[in-house]
């Protein structure tokens, strides 16, 4: 077992949003209004700034900025989930062992799903963060790279559905055929945990733009 | 083309929120960034704190509803847009009473989930929050989707009635059962003639021949599902009852009623149709019990009006006759209202 950092995690994953800002953006106009790109990229920056100034764990911070700051509905929600990944992470003292740390984050992301679920009333199947969320949270028990997959696969499968939830609901069947861009923002974190946690791991990333 | 009288740039809201605020400095406090509004008395005996809030470019809905006998706290959005979850979050932690907060939330997936957000952090922070859904419009009343009937103006019955039983020191339970209760019992139907202006262009929203009617309108300035021919007034009155009256669950023959204006429309206009809705109601059996007329839940400055029936339980009679005394809750004293 390897060492889990989660300031690691966090500048993994605000470099892969630099990165894949213009597929996300891309994928959002192609379902929605566009900005999803400019918010989680947004967020991620002044989460890291927050970071870094002391203020905050880097969980707590990006936790604290989504659910603040960030706009839309999606970024507020996602805040959701940074929050009790902090929270479970809290109360297991800060685990830097990987197993350690994968049972805090099915604990943390199982609390988050439910809870973006009481909020945005969405389930399996609808096009939304969802569908990328549940199957990570059923696959954190055998690891980051197992989550990283099966959040990938959720991510790649809400090209395949229809949405009954969100924005995306507007165009119906026009947003076929390309994921659900926050089901993919989702993905993203949980690659930049496994490329953290198992950095030989075997994990596809979600997004087409080469990560790095 | 007529454009509206906002300041010259910016946002109109911000302005408008310290005017009121200004106008109005005995009965509410401004709070800015997040902006939120709070009422500066409440009854003593009240234990659970009533907030409600959305989209700007219905006033006097919500903050005109703060006071004593209705809401404690609101969160205005910009124009028809909900408010963020961070507004809410501030109006429930200095509204809320030692039984914790009820959010009055109408039907709208903005707000369903910037309230919904500020449940969640709010439950974090132990405070108990239940929620009153507000979603009257029987125009979306459909089994195809998702989403609902829309909130509109009922909202302000169910703030004056829950105002008034939260007054009386009832629990948060039962409030929210009570809440939802109001709202089961009321349906409103919404007409337009002329869509409202837009701030930036100063054109209507849409355009309808003078002998057209949208009918089942809503409160964004979006169309109707229908645009039909226009019938006289009576007739249009008496289309709209039926309808009403046949989408209202069954329940006691006392209704309540609300002759709303949508922005432009005068009282000359609405006090006629108040009473083609009285003559109306009776002819049909049932008995109106008191309510509204005048502008209460508009979309800006669209050419209409709503009309809301709210099927009365005998006890609810002296929640809606209690005294509110909020900026725009025509009843301020013990006998203002129809008991």
């Amino acid at each position: 077992m390897g060492t889990f950092d989660q300031e690691a995690v966090l500048r993994r994953y605000a470099a892969a949003t630099e990165t894949a800002h213009a597929e996300l953006t891309e994928l959002d106009q192609h379902s929605g209004d566009g900005d999803f790109g400019d918010n989680l990229r947004g967020g991620l920056r002044d989460a890291v700034a927050r970071f870094e100034s002391g203020a905050s764990g880097p969980f707590a911070a990006l936790g604290e900025v989504f659910l603040d700051e960030v706009g839309g509905t999606s970024g507020p929600l996602l805040g959701l989930l940074f929050t009790e990944l902090a929270q479970a992470l809290e109360r297991t003292g800060d685990a830097r062992d990987n197993g350690a740390a994968a049972r805090a984050w099915a604990e943390g992301a199982g609390a988050g799903l439910a809870a973006i679920q009481r909020v945005g009333e969405a389930r399996v199947g609808d096009r939304t963060l969802v569908d990328a969320l549940a199957p990570a949270v059923e696959a954190l028990p055998q690891g980051f790279a197992s989550a990283a997959r099966a959040a990938g696969a959720g991510a790649a499968h809400t090209g395949d559905l229809r949405a009954r939830m969100g924005r995306a609901s507007y165009v119906g069947e026009r947003a076929k055929g390309r994921p659900d861009p926050g089901a993919v923002g989702v993905a993203l974190l949980f690659w930049a945990a496994a490329a953290v946690a198992e950095p030989d791991g075997d994990f596809p990333a979600p997004v087409t733009t080469p990560l790095g | 083309m007529s454009k509206p009288f906002h300041p010259a740039h910016g946002d109109p809201v911000a302005p408008a929120l310290r005017g009121f605020a200004r106008a109005h400095a005995d009965l509410v406090e401004l709070h800015e960034d997040p902006a939120h509004l709070v009422a500066r008395h409440r009854a003593p005996g009240r234990r659970v704190g009533l907030v409600s809030g959305g989209g700007s470019g219905h006033e006097p809905l919500h903050a005109g509803f703060l006071g004593r006998g209705m809401l404690d706290a609101v969160a205005p959005g910009k124009v028809f847009a909900s408010p963020h979850n961070r507004q809410v979050l501030e109006a429930s932690r200095r509204a809320a009473g030692p039984d914790g907060v009820i959010h009055v939330v109408k039907n709208y997936t903005g707000d369903r989930i910037n309230f919904g957000i500020a449940a969640e952090r709010l439950r974090h922070e132990g405070i108990e929050v239940r929620r009153v859904l507000v979603d009257d419009d029987l125009a979306t009343e459909s089994d195809e989707t998702a989403t609902g009937r829309r909130g509109t103006g009922a909202t302000v019955v169910v703030e004056k009635l829950l105002g008034a039983a939260a007054d009386t020191g009832l629990g948060l339970d039962e409030l929210a059962t009570l809440g939802e209760a109001f709202t089961a019992a009321s349906r409103s139907l919404a007409v337009a003639s002329r869509a409202h202006t837009s701030m930036h262009t100063g054109d209507p929203s849409f355009t309808l021949g003078a002998a057209e009617l949208e009918y089942g309108v809503g409160i964004h300035g979006e169309r109707a599902a229908r645009t039909v021919e226009r019938p006289s007034t009576e007739e249009l009155v008496d289309r709209m009852l039926d309808e009403l009256v046949a989408g209202l669950p069954d329940g006691p023959d006392d209704v309540l009623t609300v002759v709303n204006g949508m922005g432009g429309t005068t009282l000359l206009e609405l006090y006629g149709l108040n009473e083609l809705v009285g003559a109306g109601l009776e002819r049909r059996g049932l008995a109106p019990a008191g309510g509204l007329v005048g502008t209460f839940v508009p979309a800006l400055d669209m050419a209409g009006f709503s009309l809301t029936l709210t099927r009365t339980e005998p006890a609810w009679k002296a929640w809606w006759a209690a005294p509110a005394v909020t900026p725009a809750f025509p009843r301020g004293t013990e006998n203002g209202g129809t008991p």
